[in-house]
């Protein structure tokens, strides 16, 4: 087997900005050598360390679907070190990815259920993966209902606005963008992300909340879910906290016995009921 | 099993053979302390010490270590070498403690899932040789309360055990067998049997310093949130002394260096006791007192290493309780969860 610690070699094929204030872009990686790409076998909710010789590495959720044939993709929020120097990145230069890493949704617990996807802010990543999974032509059916309550705090902050316009055409999903504030372009929601739940509704029977955003959002969100009779198991999230190794062996990612890189990052509130606080 | 006899006043003769055929780490003196190094052609080993300042971890899992190298094209950095490797090597004379926490190390670095390159190579090809306590060096040594015992052959692949005017050697495990060459002809009789038997008896008795360490994981399970845990740290200085000299702590940071046109990523020993070690870019830490590093400490080994590998991560080595700056001592802490 590999060594775990030596990153894949990618070619950096394509960066979009997704918004306004520059400092989210997506990262569109290929492989460098035939063959990689099936060794990077992932499933929606992974994550993996991008990884820039001479800088370090960064754990980054999956934000694109294994569905998508032939490149990765990470979007990444310029922070501190590493994602400052990914971010001054052009495009057709060399650098490695580890993994993939970490549990991912729980796909066949989610078949044959409703799906409702929140998603607030730049925590949409791995989420968009997941969608963009389900609604793939040999996956839909397998999925009920498909709910998505995605909300940024203003239109220039939305992130994958073209596949937005595309889901918004589709008649086998609802989907749902509110903003905190709209501008004079802004046609469509403006609102929090809790009060577009609790509108919308959707029914708890046989359906399964996904949700990831700021800890704020997700604070006032969850009420609105409980109160819609939607138990602690049907509700799915992912965490974060600061990693190195990604493999569970550095020993800073641990929440009580649980290794977040390596039995995370996905977890339902039943689940983290059952872990300690410290995240 | 192959058992030797060998005059005690060989012994250092046998390593310092063994260091002209491979890499021998063995017990030295420097100036105050004993350290386990790599044995010099005109340095004596000193056999006769008491336990090693550091636990010999280092063999395996190096205070920092090269992981990989790079290089610079007009692309970017590029990968140029894995430094995954390791020479035939021998750990000899290790205390039985110290031999116990390569088994610890094992269950966390050799997963069925992912095995760490650099600490399964070295532990491989390296032949671990245990020196038994006939007499437990320390009033600190709490062996015995966490599944180790002054005389055993855990973790080992050679047992030596001090008899008086010769040492007995057991080939524990066919790795040990290959250097049987090494020990001379002289098989070992039925008394020297009766002997060992009779100084396992008195070396375990000689450990006076006992701790609940079983008993408490229960407790642990139900008391995160207890008040105990604000009691611990009050005093800590979260200078890392007690992580960076325990055998069985593993964690870790991995940085870049870069030099020129070439660079390297390496890893170097961290400490739950850091406050930077969980921080988060965002600066929202998870831990943010010493309070909550401490519960850590002692939750890792004592419950979360339980839950997931089923052993206790501490070996009673003692050097934390001996070395810590304003006297933590973590038998105390532990004998204080057990009345909670
Ligand atoms: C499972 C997971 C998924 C993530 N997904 C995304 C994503 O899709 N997009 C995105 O922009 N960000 C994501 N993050 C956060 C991202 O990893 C941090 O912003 C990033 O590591 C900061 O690194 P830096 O070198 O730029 O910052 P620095 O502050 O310079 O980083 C120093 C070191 O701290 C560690 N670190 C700091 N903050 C974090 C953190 N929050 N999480 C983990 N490690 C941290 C890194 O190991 C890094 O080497 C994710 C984090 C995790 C754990
Ligand atoms: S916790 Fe202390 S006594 Fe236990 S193994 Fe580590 S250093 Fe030794
Ligand atoms: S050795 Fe003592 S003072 Fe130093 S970090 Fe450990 S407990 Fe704190
Ligand atoms: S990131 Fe190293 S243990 Fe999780």
């Amino acid at each position: 087997m590999q060594n775990p610690y030596i990153p894949i070699p990618v070619k950096v094929d394509k960066i979009i900005t997704e918004v306004d204030t520059k400092d989210i872009k997506t990262f569109r990686f290929t492989f460098v050598n035939k063959g990689d790409e099936e060794k990077y076998k992932y499933i929606p909710g992974q994550f993996g360390e991008l990884s820039i010789y001479g800088k370090g590495e960064s754990p980054i959720g999956i934000a694109s679907s294994p569905t998508q044939k032939g490149y990765v993709e990470f979007t990444v929020q310029k922070a501190g070190v590493l994602t400052t120097a990914l971010h001054e990145m052009e495009e057709g230069a060399l650098m490695g990815i580890r993994g993939p890493l970490g549990n991912s949704w729980p796909l066949e617990y989610l078949e044959g259920k409703n799906i409702v996807i929140v998603g607030g802010g730049f925590a949409f990543t791995t989420l968009r993966s997941l969608i963009n999974y389900m609604i793939h032509e040999d996956n839909r059916k397998r999925f009920g209902k498909i709910t998505i309550i995605y909300g940024a705090r203003t239109p220039g902050l939305l992130l994958y606005k073209d596949e937005l316009a595309q889901w918004a055409k589709r008649s086998d999903l609802n989907l749902n963008v509110t903003v905190d504030k709209g501008d004079a372009n802004w046609k469509g929601k403006e609102g929090f992300v809790p009060n577009v739940c609790k509108e919308v509704a959707p029914s708890a029977e046989n359906s399964v909340v996904v949700i990831c955003g700021p800890p704020v959002m997700i604070r006032f969100t969850l009420p609105v879910f409980f109160d819609l009779g939607f138990s602690k198991e049907n509700i799915i999230t992912s965490l974060e906290m600061r990693m190195k190794c990604g493999i569970g062996k550095c020993g800073r990612c641990n929440v009580g016995s649980k290794y977040v890189c390596k039995d995370g990052p996905v977890f339902s509130l039943a689940e983290l009921d059952k872990l300690t606080k410290e995240y | 099993m192959e058992k030797r006899l060998i005059k005690k006043e060989t012994l250092a003769g046998i390593a310092k053979k063994m260091a002209g055929d491979f890499l021998v780490w063995a017990p030295v003196k420097k100036e105050d302390n004993v350290l386990f190094e790599p044995l010099k052609k005109d340095v004596e080993p000193f056999f006769a010490y008491l336990n090693s300042k550091n636990a010999p971890k280092n063999v395996f899992f190096p205070h920092t270590e090269t992981m990989m190298k790079y290089t610079r094209t007009e692309k970017g950095m590029a990968f140029s070498q894995d430094e995954s490797k390791a020479d035939e090597a021998v750990l000899f004379g290790v205390r039985p403690c110290d031999a116990h926490s390569f088994l610890l190390l094992d269950m966390l670095f050799n997963q069925e899932k992912y095995k760490d390159d650099y600490y399964v190579a070295k532990r491989q090809k390296t032949t671990v040789i245990s020196l038994a306590c006939a007499q437990p060096p320390y009033a600190t040594c709490f062996c015995t309360s966490v599944d180790g015992e002054p005389v055993s052959a855990d973790g080992a692949d050679i047992l030596l055990t001090d008899l008086g005017s010769n040492y007995l050697a057991e080939f524990i495990t066919p790795k040990g067998e290959k250097l049987i060459k090494y020990f001379g002809e002289t098989k070992a009789d039925a008394a020297a049997e009766t002997k060992k038997n009779e100084i396992i008896a008195k070396a375990r008795e000689a450990i006076k310093s006992k701790i609940p360490a079983h008993e408490v994981k229960p407790i642990l399970d139900n008391n995160f949130e207890h008040p105990f845990w604000a009691t611990i740290h009050g005093k800590c200085l979260a200078c890392g002394t007690c992580t960076y000299l325990c055998p069985t702590c593993h964690c870790f940071d991995i940085s870049d260096e870069v030099k020129g046109s070439d660079g390297v990523r390496i890893r170097s020993w961290d400490s739950c006791m850091f406050p930077l070690f969980t921080k988060e870019t965002s600066g929202h830490n998870p831990r943010p007192s010493q309070k909550e590093r401490w519960r850590q400490r002692t939750m890792h080994k004592f419950k979360y290493y339980v839950d997931n590998f089923k052993a206790i991560s501490c070996v009673g080595c003692g050097r934390c309780v001996m070395y810590c700056p304003v006297n933590i001592d973590i038998r105390k802490i532990i004998q204080d969860i057990s009345k909670l």
